[in-house]
């Protein structure tokens, strides 16, 4: 269509022409590896080498962790009680007691938990029924978008808001050997950095399970949030239904065969889903808490590796195989195309 | 409907029709809004996008394509207003009469008016039309004839002619002048009378003709087509696996719906915590499925076409760029204009190519002759440089200058004297051309044609002729003669040129012509296009006689061909043969090579042309098109009448049925005339064919018919890659998956409506092998990568949906989610646009290796099961590993999350490494760079107070259960991956990975491969090496090393060809299933 000089075309096409350089004619220069057999499995060895070692090492931290789990939820209903939600629901003291033996010493520091099972904090209504400008900032006591159903009591708004923090758990231990009370610390449980840049220092509930229905435990309005440090640890949902919150800290050493009375205010109601409520006593290592995973799972990988690398040193022997032989390239090998 | 056009009318007639605009584009600014939303649309992938769109409320801009426009804006010269003015092309206007000096183009159509010839005639070039290089004559109609150009200015009238068609071998128009020029007779037009939009105006002054068709509804845009959107087999796949996980989408969706109405109703309302109310609104049921088709959302990757329009401009970026496809004559770099479809490149099975200027140089040079048994030029292959000739020359036999003197005058072409002194001359074709150029460097020097006498220099002699008849050349006649009088001696000689089978027969009784024969075969067998030459002498009644006769001839009205035709043959008798010249239409460098190496890779080859069927046969055979005869078979279609063209059809269908199991290169030629039969009333029976047959030639196609071949190949589900130089070629490129162009001789017109322009023929096989293949594999991998990816996450989502009560609860943050897909995840696959899996050495070694994909072995649902089974296993690994691990007192929702996706990022980062073939610095720093920036990234929001994340990814990191966790992760995740390949690789190795071990081992592939680089001279080598070779290995291969590509071409091609027949079929079928699933 168009009638284009000859001449012009060549310099138009001449300043056109790519200018030179390694990338554009995709030639970086490259480094090939290809699967040898040694490289293979020496790769395997390597992995089985660090692997096991490491795996012994976990496992043995998981094992000097010492650990006491008390389920104490059906215990702690009167046996005469037939309904355990209505009972449970009924306001007034309902107290507990329940006796731990230590089976092994356990030295300082000794963690008390919480253990709720079946309990979905990570339900999604449950899981965004919050508001993080309220908790920080006491400007903000009126953002209660996300909160809802527990966002405004008689149109009041409730600090704070959401049903995480409405379902705040409520059960009391209280510790003693030979009826010499333990000092359960419940200072610094939380984490350092929700106390203070999440949870304000100058805000303070209000209007907090005043409402017809009360969910969980109540929080005292003359304390600011940051230090209601068992709602911070509350509002750090778990991920799993099955979870240990941190209930407070004890800086004793425990001897074995020590017995443990507790005493327990029994308040939370995990009845009405068969939720079960535990008591868990627990040292820790390099590695946290009592977890087998660890060490089973990197000893099963490196076992794996060794096996590989093994039969692959086998097959490598009794069959060798030369790589890249062009008997395999006849193109006429047909149908065999892979 | 029949148009008027209005000569030199300047009133409100002009704008009836439209102005002589050419849009090349497929928009308009009114149609580009709808069109483009319907072709992107028209894609399911979009359509997913459009609905996720809607359902987040996310506004989603479609790429799209920019309209290119097409300069208009050359200028021509226009009669307004009974003054001629320079205007604009686009600008004309129906009744517009358009002057054109020698050597324009044609800018629209043109009824001719005027011409400087006085004769009212004139040359035009219609290549760029149909594709036949040699000139036509077009005559101005006879009420016009003979009109001063002053006049023509003023002329008024009307011409009648059909609405705009394709047709470009038919004009049937009226022309009427209104008084004063002539009275009202009207004036028949035909194709005759038309100078068509793109011809170029040859050996003439001027001519002026007035507009009758502008823009695109000239003949040559009717015949264009408008181009459909070009979607690359590997799109369609793309979009085929995207509707596939897309349904895979939907049951995970109603299924988690289902059950997480089911929990809700019987878990949840026990949850007090949760507080369900207990009367919902009335779409309750469909919330939770809503929010699982959101959370799920992710599993079809948005990202994937962002990073594959991206991947994909660097892919055009680098043909662009390769140093190794510019030639080096015109330093014309190749260009890919159509970004979107390299991968198809690698996938081509028909490569459908025109001949004149894409196979061939276009240019013709006379090698060789023959001269009463003498054969000249076979030492040097050059006839104007053997001494015998010359010296025979000097020594004047009289054979010889005879020879000579028809070589100088036995044709129409004009000499032209330039300013300088030298002679130019201008021939219709280029064998006559050749011709003369050859006569002239002989001693033998065509001076001068005035009117009908001819001077010739002879050894600084000056001889005259006198021209008495011209008897043109026909396609059926397949000769041409001239009857001279040599000025001094008053003799009358008819002299002729013409085809062997047209000529020797003619011979006077008792004449050997046997040793012409002989020469016309080892000529044509050389690829040279040959031509008889014989003259005799006319007594002067004789002529007398029959001059009468033709005369009568040409001015019948009836049946005029015929009476000329036979008008010569009375003539045309009793020849002396002189000899046979031989002319190579220079073939362009390396074609046969690329044929042969494309051929390897199991590419089919048709070809199609306008030109003449034994031209377009010797050119096949020169360039490994097909084989000569013992190894080669050709199978003509033919016949005039559906009948004959019809039993010839069977006859050639039943013979290669049988022959497709006999070593043999079978190949059908067929012609205009059959093709338009068959393709009207047997299309079946040729479609059968056309599967049938790895070789066609085509000859004498118009256009459409090159598109409608094309067309064929399609609709059997092939990939289909036109290659062509000239506007004739437009249509097919246009229509075909890939058009490829050749900016050659004949205009750039082919290479603007091509998707990818290169300078030579032979870069195709650069084109193909090394763009087209990196391209289909990067792509491939790319695609599914991208899957791979975002199931992993889907997965992992979808399982975590199973603790968290089915509620659809997302386990990543929204930052996350949309950091995983944009960034961490793309980037380091985006690097694998650099992965070469073979150098471009080995690849050209082995041209076979392409099959991969052809057949689609890299993408389809087997791979991508294999990907969708890797992402599930690894779905698993992280989530099994990162939930056991953090458990009880440290299963904290964020912590978990980051777990998780650490894990996720780790493990795709060992992925992309494992699936690299080649790093390059770029690939380390995109994957291990990445890494690095995932937890620079993660660092950041953790430094913000304000951010979900604040402090998780420091604490994260000073744990070391959590490097424990990522270590095992990674060692889970792949090992199991790592030693199957190793297994794969090693024990159950593809042909890819035999080439990748042998080609970094360095072994003895790169001996092998020489063999293919230079198959004429190491052929005789091939099988003793091979024979050598097969003694060191086991048995078990010896048989099949027989039958190895390089010893076979030394048992003959046949098995090449049965194999791929097979491979064909395989391959085909296997696209066709994949297809239908």
């Amino acid at each position: 269509m168009e009638n284009t000089d000859t001449s012009t075309s060549t310099v138009r096409r001449n300043s056109k022409r790519p200018r030179y350089s390694k990338f554009t004619q995709q030639e970086l220069p490259a480094c090939k590896p290809i699967l040898t057999p040694r490289w293979v499995i020496s790769a395997f060895m390597l992995i089985s080498i660090v692997f096991i070692p490491i795996g012994v090492a976990a496992l043995f931290a998981s094992r000097d962790v010492v650990e006491i789990v008390d389920r104490y939820d059906s215990e702690c209903i009167p046996a005469n009680e037939t309904d355990k939600v209505k009972y449970i629901q009924t306001p007034g003291e309902k107290s507990c007691n329940r006796t731990l033996t230590v089976p092994k010493r356990m030295k300082p520091p000794i963690f008390v938990y919480y253990q709720l099972d079946n309990f979905y904090q990570n339900h999604r209504r449950y899981v965004k029924s919050r508001n993080d400008q309220q908790l920080r900032d006491s400007k903000e006591a009126n953002s209660v978008s996300g909160c809802k159903p527990e966002d405004f009591n008689n149109g009041s708004v409730i600090v704070p808001c959401g049903l995480i923090a409405w379902s705040l758990f409520n059960d009391t231990y209280s510790l003693s050997r030979n009826n010499i009370t333990l000092n359960v610390s419940k200072k610094d449980i939380s984490w350092k950095s929700d106390r203070e840049h999440k949870f304000g220092k100058d805000v303070y509930p209000k209007n907090f399970q005043s409402g017809g229905l009360i969910g969980g435990g109540i929080l005292d309005p003359n304390i600011p949030l940051s230090e209601q440090e068992d709602l911070i640890v509350w509002m750090r949902t778990a991920a799993l239904p099955n979870f240990r919150k941190l209930y407070g800290k004890m800086e004793v050493e425990l001897q074995e065969n020590d017995v443990i009375d507790v005493t327990l205010g029994n308040n939370y109601n995990t009845y009405s889903f068969n939720g079960k409520k535990k008591l868990v006593l627990s040292t820790t290592s390099w590695l946290g808490g009592k977890n087998d995973f660890l060490g089973i799972a990197y000893l099963t990988v490196g076992g794996l590796c060794f096996f590989l690398a093994m039969a692959f040193t086998v097959v490598y022997l009794v069959k060798p195989r030369q790589l890249g032989d062009p008997s395999y390239l006849s193109w006429n090998r047909n149908p065999g195309w892979r | 409907m029949k148009r008027y056009a209005y000569i030199n009318d300047d009133g409100p007639s002009q704008d009836l029709y439209r102005d002589n605009r050419i849009s090349n584009t497929k928009y308009t600014v009114l149609n580009f809004l709808p069109k483009n939303l319907w072709e992107q649309f028209s894609r399911f992938m979009n359509q997913y996008f459009l609905l996720i769109a809607c359902l987040q409320l996310w506004p989603l801009i479609t790429p799209v394509n920019p309209a290119s426009t097409w300069a208009n804006e050359r200028e021509v010269w226009v009669v307004e207003n009974g003054i001629k003015k320079l205007i604009q092309a686009q600008d004309i206007r129906v009744g517009n009469i358009v002057w054109l000096r020698e050597n324009d183009e044609v800018p629209c159509d043109l009824v001719l008016m005027g011409t400087s010839d006085a004769q009212g005639l004139c040359c035009v070039e219609t290549s760029a039309l149909d594709g036949e290089t040699d000139l036509k004559t077009r005559v101005v109609p006879p009420v016009c004839m003979g009109m001063d150009p002053v006049l023509l200015q003023k002329i008024k009238g009307v011409i009648e002619c059909p609405s705009p068609d394709r047709d470009i071998r038919r004009f049937d128009g009226n022309l009427r002048l209104f008084p004063p020029f002539i009275d009202n007779d009207v004036c028949p037009l035909t194709i005759k009378n038309t100078l068509l939009q793109s011809c170029y105006l040859r050996n003439t002054e001027w001519a002026c003709g007035v507009a009758i068709y502008t823009g695109n509804e000239t003949k040559l845009g009717m015949s264009r087509g408008v181009p459909e959107p070009k979607l690359t087999a590997v799109d369609a796949m793309i979009d085929k696996l995207t509707g596939a996980i897309f349904i895979f989408q939907v049951v995970v969706v109603m299924v988690l719906g289902v059950a997480g109405n089911v929990w809700k109703d019987t878990e949840a309302r026990k949850q007090w915590y949760v507080k369900y109310p207990d009367e919902g609104p009335w779409y309750e049921l469909l919330v939770i499925p809503l929010r699982f088709e959101l959370l799920c959302s992710i599993m079809i990757p948005i990202s994937i076409k962002v990073s594959l329009d991206l991947v994909k401009s660097l892919y055009a970026k680098f043909i662009d760029w390769d140093e190794k496809m510019i030639d080096r004559e015109t330093v014309t770099p190749a260009h890919a204009t159509n970004t979107a479809i390299s991968e198809d490149l690698g996938q081509v099975e028909y490569i459908l190519t025109d001949k004149t200027g894409t196979l061939t140089e276009n240019k013709m040079i006379f090698r060789r002759c023959c001269i009463s048994g003498v054969i000249y030029g076979n030492e040097s292959g050059d006839a104007l440089k053997d001494t015998e000739l010359l010296s025979a020359i000097e020594t004047g036999s009289p054979d010889v200058i005879r020879f000579l003197t028809i070589m100088a005058i036995g044709n129409t072409v004009i000499p032209v004297k330039s300013k300088n002194g030298a002679i130019l001359y201008k021939a219709q074709s280029p064998d006559e051309d050749a011709l003369v150029q050859a006569a002239a460097k002989l001693q033998m020097i065509f001076v001068d044609r005035s009117a009908n006498i001819l001077e010739i220099w002879f050894n600084g002699r000056t001889i005259h002729y006198k021209v008495l008849e011209t008897l043109e050349f026909t396609s059926d006649r397949k000769r041409m003669s001239v009857v001279v009088k040599e000025n001094d001696t008053e003799k009358i000689f008819l002299l002729t040129k013409g085809a062997d089978e047209a000529i020797l027969p003619c011979a006077y009784a008792g004449q050997q012509t046997r040793t012409f024969t002989e020469a016309v075969e080892q000529y044509s067998q050389l690829g040279l296009r040959t031509l008889c030459f014989a003259w005799r002498e006319l007594m002067p009644d004789e002529y007398h006689e029959w001059s009468l006769v033709f005369k009568e001839a040409n001015s019948t009205l009836v049946d005029r061909e015929w009476r000329i035709a036979e008008a010569c043959q009375r003539i045309e008798h009793d020849f002396e043969i002189l000899g046979v010249s031989a002319i190579e239409d220079h073939l362009q460098d390396g074609v046969p090579e690329t044929i042969e190496t494309l051929r390897k890779a199991g590419i089919n080859f048709w070809m199609l042309t306008g030109d003449k069927q034994n031209t377009a046969v010797q050119i096949a055979l020169s360039c490994n098109f097909i084989s000569p005869e013992p190894k080669g078979q050709l199978l003509m279609i033919d016949g005039k009448t559906e009948d004959e063209v019809c039993r010839s059809l069977e006859r050639v269908l039943l013979t290669m049925r049988i022959t497709t199991s006999e070593p043999k290169d079978v190949a059908f030629v067929i012609d205009g005339w059959a093709l338009e039969i068959a393709l009207k009333h047997y299309k079946k029976a040729f479609t059968d064919l056309a599967i049938l047959s790895r070789t066609a030639i085509c000859c004498r196609v118009t256009p459409s018919q090159k598109a409608q071949l094309v067309q064929i190949l399609k609709s059997c589900d092939y990939r289909t890659l036109a290659i062509g130089d000239g506007g004739n070629d437009v249509r097919m490129i246009q229509q075909a998956d890939i058009g490829v162009g050749i900016s050659g001789r004949e205009g750039l017109q082919a290479a603007r409506a091509a998707d990818y322009s290169i300078g030579k023929f032979r870069f195709l096989t650069r084109l193909i092998l090394v763009h087209g293949r990196y391209s289909y594999n990067r792509t491939a991998f790319l695609s599914q990568y991208s899957f791979y990816k975002s199931l992993l996450l889907c997965f992992i989502q979808i399982f975590f949906s199973f603790v968290s009560g089915v509620s659809g609860t997302s386990l990543f943050n929204s930052v996350s989610l949309m950091a995983y897909n944009v960034f961490y995840t793309s980037i380091p696959v985006l690097v694998s646009v650099l992965d070469k899996d073979l150098s471009e050495e080995t690849v050209m070694q082995h041209p076979q290796i392409l099959f991969y994909c052809q057949a689609g072995r890299l993408l389809n649902p087997t791979t991508f099961a294999g990907w969708f089974g890797r992402s599930l296993f690894h779905a698993v690994v992280v989530f099994m590993i990162s939930l056991n691990a953090y458990t009880y007192e440290k299963s904290e929702m964020e912590e978990l999350s980051m777990v998780a996706l650490s894990g996720c990022i780790w493990l795709q980062a060992f992925v992309v490494t494992m699936e690299t073939n080649s790093f390059t610095i770029l690939q380390h720093v995109a994957i291990w760079g990445n890494l690095v920036a995932f937890y620079a990234l993660n660092f950041a929001f953790s430094a913000v107070p304000s951010s979900g994340m604040y402090t998780i990814m420091f604490r994260l990191c000073g744990q070391p259960s959590y490097w424990f966790t990522i270590f095992l992760t990674v060692a889970a995740g792949m090992g199991p991956i790592f030693a199957l390949k190793y297994f794969r690789y090693t024990y159950r190795p593809s042909k890819l990975n035999v080439l990748q071990q042998a080609e970094r081992m360095g072994g003895p592939i790169l001996s092998l491969g020489t063999i293919e680089s230079h198959p004429g001279t190491i052929e005789r080598e091939v099988s003793p090496l091979s024979i050598s070779q097969s003694k060191s290995r086991s048995p078990v291969y010896e048989p099949l090393l027989l039958d190895s590509p390089n010893t076979r071409r030394s048992f003959g091609a046949g098995g090449t060809f049965e194999f791929f027949q097979s491979q064909m079929r395989l391959s085909s079928l296997y696209s066709r299933n994949c297809k239908d699933n």
